[in-house]
């Protein structure tokens, strides 16, 4: 009697509401203490109440899951249906944290994608710190703005598989909505044009090399001279990136910051891997240039990302035919020439690569994560199909 | 290396090849992926003794071609 939706409800997404919630949760949750004793006719207003309560969230716990009283509330909201008026009044409340998840929570069940989107992202903004009980039972913390984004953009959380929303793409595309404007999007745009500055410094360097080689002066005594023009230049892009680093760091703009040193990443990876594809001919000219280089690049940590990276390309590099690769000299003239600018590997680690070029391999994937590599390559098919699945996983490969 | 039958008793019945050293969770995941099911939604049991995601194969000691119970959350 008491588990029966209100008869007055409408169905949500064409079955009842609390079929939201799937069937073993939700016997779990009518077996429930908290649901016998106090969830007992609730209305909306004494809803608050309780909710007022709340000093968690989470979804079950323990070896034989046991409900957390916010999914108890959760499910209650469900089976009462309160308008949607008082749900937009539980989110706007700024005092009760948990009843504004509450309603957040119920909001991603039961509302259309676009009210989702619109009452869901103001929250964005909110940094509060939220206790969340995990599945093994112990306590962790996260905040507003994280619980929002998972009920965003993942489709599972608190033990319930939320229903599909469209992409916030789509929606803007369909007119429905506007193109979204986050809080930090000014600080944003100072930080994205002091970028392109220094981009473009980089890019007119480039234009010149170009030009200076199709000339058609002496190869090396050119290369030399731009590489050493290169060095220098490069060194000025990484003190620039070390300052905005720095002043971000004391602006305390972290998001800002990773996301440009994210795309500073992948701008470097890209240049690197065309770098490697070429680096075999000019082997025994780096060679001189070692000493100085080395010095300076270690200080910069992107150091072992690119280490990492050459790796890779040189194993890349030892199966292609050397016809092949002279023909990428010749589309790519001026990539060879800024990779001398900042190539930094020690003379002896390369030779002992080229001679032992398996051996090594090995050595250097177990360095890094666990990889396919480790246990793919079985004999075995059915064995090598189950280390990729691990492999997959996160797990090490069979014994 | 050993292999462990899971059967759930209502049709599912599944053999996976997994370590000694690996954990109760990682054998979740890795019955997860052959089912299909969630990993954090099933349970394995023997008899009435839930196992705890956190200790190996090993130590329950679970041997080659044990049978376990497989049940949902």
């Amino acid at each position: 009697m008491a588990n029966r939706t209100d008869p007055a409800a409408k169905s949500i997404r064409g079955t009842n509401p609390q079929n939201l919630v799937e069937k073993i949760l939700r016997s779990k949750i009518y077996q429930n203490t908290y649901w016998k004793e106090q969830c007992f006719g609730l209305t909306a207003e004494t809803l608050v109440d309780k909710a007022m309560e709340l000093d968690h969230l989470g979804g079950t716990h323990g070896g034989n899951r046991k409900p957390t009283p916010f999914m108890c509330l959760v499910m209650k909201m469900l089976q009462i249906q309160p308008e949607k008026e008082i749900v937009i009044e539980f989110i706007k409340n700024d005092d009760y944290k948990y009843v504004r998840i509450l309603g957040a929570f119920y909001l991603r069940l039961t509302g259309t994608d676009v009210d989702v989107y619109r009452y869901l992202e103001p929250l964005y903004n909110d940094y509060r710190k939220l206790r969340q009980k995990l599945p093994e039972g112990k306590f962790s913390l996260t905040h507003v703005d994280e619980v929002i984004d998972e009920l965003l953009t993942k489709d599972y959380s608190c033990d319930i598989a939320l229903p599909r929303i469209k992409k916030r793409w789509t929606l803007e595309t369909l007119g429905s909505l506007e193109p979204r404007r986050s809080v930090l999007e000014d600080d944003f745009e100072e930080e994205e044009e002091k970028e392109e500055n220094d981009q473009l410094d980089g890019l007119e360097d480039e234009a010149h090399e170009k030009q200076d080689y199709y000339r058609g002066r002496s190869p090396a005594r050119e290369r030399d001279r731009d590489r050493r023009r290169d060095r220098d230049r490069y060194r000025e892009r990484d003190y620039d990136r070390d300052y905005d680093r720095d002043y971000d760091r004391e602006r305390g703009r972290g998001r800002d910051r990773d996301r440009d040193r994210e795309r500073d990443r992948d701008r470097d990876r890209d240049r690197d891997r065309d770098r490697d594809r070429d680096r075999d001919r000019y082997r025994l000219r780096d060679e001189k240039d070692y000493g100085r280089d080395r010095e300076r690049d270690r200080e910069w940590e992107g150091r072992e990302r690119e280490r990492r990276d050459r790796d890779r390309g040189r194993r890349r590099s030892h199966s292609r035919s050397r016809s092949r690769s002279r023909d990428r000299k010749d589309r790519e003239g001026g990539e060879h020439r800024k990779r001398h600018a900042r190539s930094s590997t020690s003379p002896r680690r390369r030779d002992g690569a080229e001679e032992n070029g398996t051996r090594e391999e090995p050595k250097k994937k177990k360095e890094r994560k666990e990889k396919k590599e480790d246990g793919t390559d079985h004999p075995d098919p059915e064995i090598a199909e189950a280390n990729r699945l691990r492999a997959s996983l996160g797990l090490k490969p069979l014994k | 290396m050993i292999e462990v039958v899971l059967n759930d008793r209502l049709g599912k019945k599944v053999r996976v090849k997994c370590n000694e050293d690996d954990t109760i969770c990682d054998l979740k995941k890795l019955v997860a992926a052959q089912t299909g099911t969630r990993a954090d939604k099933s349970r394995i049991q023997k008899w009435s003794n839930i196992y705890k995601d956190h200790i190996t194969l090993k130590d329950y000691e679970i041997h080659d071609g044990m049978g376990l119970e497989l049940y949902y959350n």
